[in-house]
């Protein structure tokens, strides 16, 4: 587990960057737990967190991306401001209410749009893998800024379960996280544990939460979630028990505990397809010979 | 420097000197409420952002199980200066245990603030008022030349160009720690010499510290004057305010504000405003960061010439305290550390760790070296025994000479003095510098 060294920073200056899961599916009453927290329920409670971490120091910045159904996109940067160019030691708070709802309502017109033909079974499993990609993306250029910056660290709050076909786009964003010491924590606030998340947190170093109550959700976030880097070498944060560090398989895109893995490519497959496609790959990478190409398709 | 962040966190100090009553009216004002969170350290911040929606007392007990052993000297840390603010009161019950709870109309602020958000002070004027509105980047050349104008003046009147609308006596108030006064005329002292080190952040609050526990005997109320202050680095930098808001007490203290670059005030046809700059937003960021830093460059060669890069004329008085500035150029100052300029630094009781902080990294080692050696000639401690020959490799004497007196002179001086002042590594320093 990659442990958070904080690089040359003595500031508790932070940049936090909320994936906000809006997944309809999620919030439109067929999962029980979150029958408890309606989705303006659940926004009054961010909402006060993302002002808390605004309060904290004034140079933190926030920013918001939201995870659709079939598109993410950010929904709110703490550090533009509309009217003028202002600078970030501005001392002004903006109006963090009306921005964020504006674009969050034509996010989600736009994230239906996208919907119309399909209607996937069950709860289907919003974009998470996006989403970390596109936080990713505006640490990187946060990092690029200058030599002073604040400390980055992504927070999930994801309800919607895990979809094994994005298994490894995530497992390349987490990695691409430990690798820039960016931790991600997670806090569920679905029915079951992600075991995406889990794994998330416990390599890049950060905190996996499900709340038991989800009324008291902006008590869990400013107690466990709001504390700088720095300050949590010292705290006793929640670990989880376990963490399921199953995989899914590449072809069917279903989560084994048993399989084959191809020793050039490290791709993960279970046990029907694994000839076929092992040979396609030596094909590829130019080894093995090929005596009869009918013998193939066998 | 640990000792410069004592400096200057001493207005936060300040604030929880106040009697409980007077920091109880304080703590109405919102704008308080969220100067004294920032200025805490991050583990209180947590603590007091926790305890905002509770309204039971926490157990002493139950807090401390929030933090790792190794943590735990932060913890008190955390705990004494929430305790020091009346941000957290104590309260012990019957069965001797003690507990916590936030100060109830600190709590009541913050939760405000949680569910609307920031707010200003005071609104902006409307632009069409407001004419002539300077840009970020000429505000923040106005705020360096007042600011810059301000200390000079503090170090050496005569060679202030223009000087502040600051009456004298103020000016001795502000002079005093910082200057002592000697038979040639007032010189800096080592408390002095730390706070020109120290970057703008610090040196305005320490200035405003004097500033603010001068007031009384002005007949101002501290608290007053401690509340404008926060809730004026909560304006936005750049924006017109008018000047009209405020009240007469507030309206005395901007003009002082002016002086020192935190304000830039102009006049209207009919009215009068003033527009924050720079340094009165960052009036509340916290006290490690380092952005407001200048940057400039000086180069220090083997043979102790000096080339600084800059136009400040602050700078030229900062480096003339312990080199001796040979031309100075419209961007650069060439100067020479010599001996008599040494002297006159270690008089004044500059140690060599201090010279060598303004110096960049990579000469450190040798500017060190060569002060520690001649430091250990002169056996510190601020004694004026000057034995002067070992800066003599400064000058081009013929070597063999000076070393045979010098190893000589020491001889001498060891049999006088006796075993136990000599530093020992300073017989090894007898050798010249190449």
């Amino acid at each position: 587990m990659a442990s958070i060294t904080s690089k040359l920073y003595s500031d508790d200056v932070s940049l936090l960057v909320v994936l906000l899961d809006t997944n309809p599916f999620l919030w439109s009453g067929e999962n029980t737990t979150t029958n408890s927290l309606s989705f303006p329920k659940f926004l009054t409670h961010v909402f006060s967190f993302l002002n808390s971490i605004l309060l904290l120091n004034q140079l933190n910045q926030v920013v918001v991306i939201a995870t659709g159904l079939n598109s993410c996109d950010y929904i709110y940067d703490s550090s533009s401001s509309p009217t003028t160019v202002e600078s970030l030691e501005n001392g002004r708070m903006p109006a963090l209410c009306s921005k964020l709802l504006q674009n969050l309502e034509e996010f989600l017109a736009r994230d239906q749009e996208l919907n119309k033909d399909e209607s996937p079974p069950g709860i289907a499993s919003s974009l998470l893998s996006g989403s970390l990609s596109l936080a990713l993306c505006y640490i990187q250029k946060v990092f690029r800024s200058g030599p002073l910056h604040p400390q980055p660290r992504i927070l999930c709050l994801q309800g919607s379960s895990d979809g094994p076909e994005q298994y490894v786009a995530i497992m390349n964003a987490i990695f691409s996280a430990q690798r820039s010491m960016v931790p991600i924590d997670a806090c569920v606030i679905g029915a079951q544990h992600s075991a995406f998340l889990q794994q998330a947190s416990y390599i890049t170093g950060g905190v996996y939460l499900k709340p038991p109550q989800l009324d008291g959700l902006f008590q869990y976030l400013s107690t466990v979630f709001s504390t700088d880097l720095q300050s949590r070498s010292f705290l006793q944060l929640p670990k989880p028990v376990g963490v399921d560090f199953r995989a899914s398989c590449f072809c069917h895109k279903k989560t084994i505990d048993m399989g084959y893995i191809c020793s050039v490519c490290l791709s993960i497959f279970c046990l029907s397809l694994v000839r076929l496609t092992l040979v396609l790959l030596q094909l590829q990478t130019g080894r093995g010979r090929l005596q009869n190409p009918s013998s193939i398709l066998d | 420097m640990p000792q410069v962040k004592i400096i200057a966190k001493n207005f936060m100090d300040m604030v929880a000197a106040l009697p409980a009553m007077k920091l109880d009216k304080l703590y109405d004002n919102t704008f308080i409420c969220e100067a004294v969170l920032r200025s805490l350290p991050p583990l209180a911040k947590k603590y007091a952002l926790q305890m905002l929606y509770i309204d039971v007392p926490v157990p002493v007990k139950s807090m401390e199980e929030w933090v790792l052993p190794d943590g735990f000297s932060k913890h008190r840390v955390a705990i004494d200066r929430l305790i020091q603010l009346r941000v957290f009161i104590e309260n012990t019950d019957r069965k001797r245990e003690t507990s916590y709870l936030l100060h109830p109309k600190f709590k009541s602020n913050l939760q405000k603030y949680l569910v609307y958000g920031g707010v200003l002070p005071r609104e902006p004027m409307p632009s069409n008022i407001t004419v002539r509105l300077p840009t970020l980047e000429e505000l923040d050349a106005y705020a360096l030349e007042q600011w810059e104008c301000f200390l000079l003046q503090l170090i050496s009147s005569s060679h202030a160009e223009r000087l502040t609308n600051f009456s004298p006596s103020m000016m001795k108030v502000f002079q005093r720690g910082l200057l002592s006064q000697r038979e040639k005329g007032p010189r800096l002292t080592e408390s002095g010499f730390q706070f020109l080190l120290m970057d703008t952040n610090a040196q305005l609050w320490y200035i405003i510290r004097e500033y603010i526990s001068n007031s009384e005997d002005r007949g101002l109320d501290p608290a007053d004057l401690i509340s404008f202050l926060l809730e004026l680095s909560f304006h936005a930098t750049g924006e017109a305010y008018n000047i009209n808001t405020l009240t007469e007490i507030q309206r005395s203290i901007i003009k002082d504000l002016a002086d020192l670059g935190v304000v830039k005030l102009q006049q209207g046809r009919k009215e009068s405003w003033f527009i924050p700059t720079k340094l009165a937003t960052n009036l509340s960021v916290s006290l490690s960061d380092s952005s407001s830093r200048k940057q400039g460059l000086v180069v220090v060669e083997t043979n102790f010439r000096m080339y600084a890069y800059s136009s400040s004329k602050l700078h030229c008085e900062i480096l003339r305290l312990f080199s001796r500035v040979e031309y100075q150029l419209p961007n650069l100052i060439v100067g020479a550390i010599t001996k008599e300029s040494l002297y006159n630094a270690f008089e004044n009781g500059i140690t060599a760790e201090q010279a060598s902080i303004n110096m960049p990294l990579a000469l450190e080692s040798l500017l060190l070296f060569f002060f520690q050696s001649c430091r250990n000639i002169f056996f510190t401690s601020r004694s004026n025994i000057l034995i002067g020959l070992k800066s003599s490799l400064v000058v081009g004497v013929p070597r063999f000479w000076m070393v045979w007196c010098l190893n000589f002179l020491y001889f001498l001086v060891y049999g006088f003095m006796g075993f136990t002042h000599l530093p020992q590594e300073g017989i090894g320093m007898i050798a010249p510098v190449n």
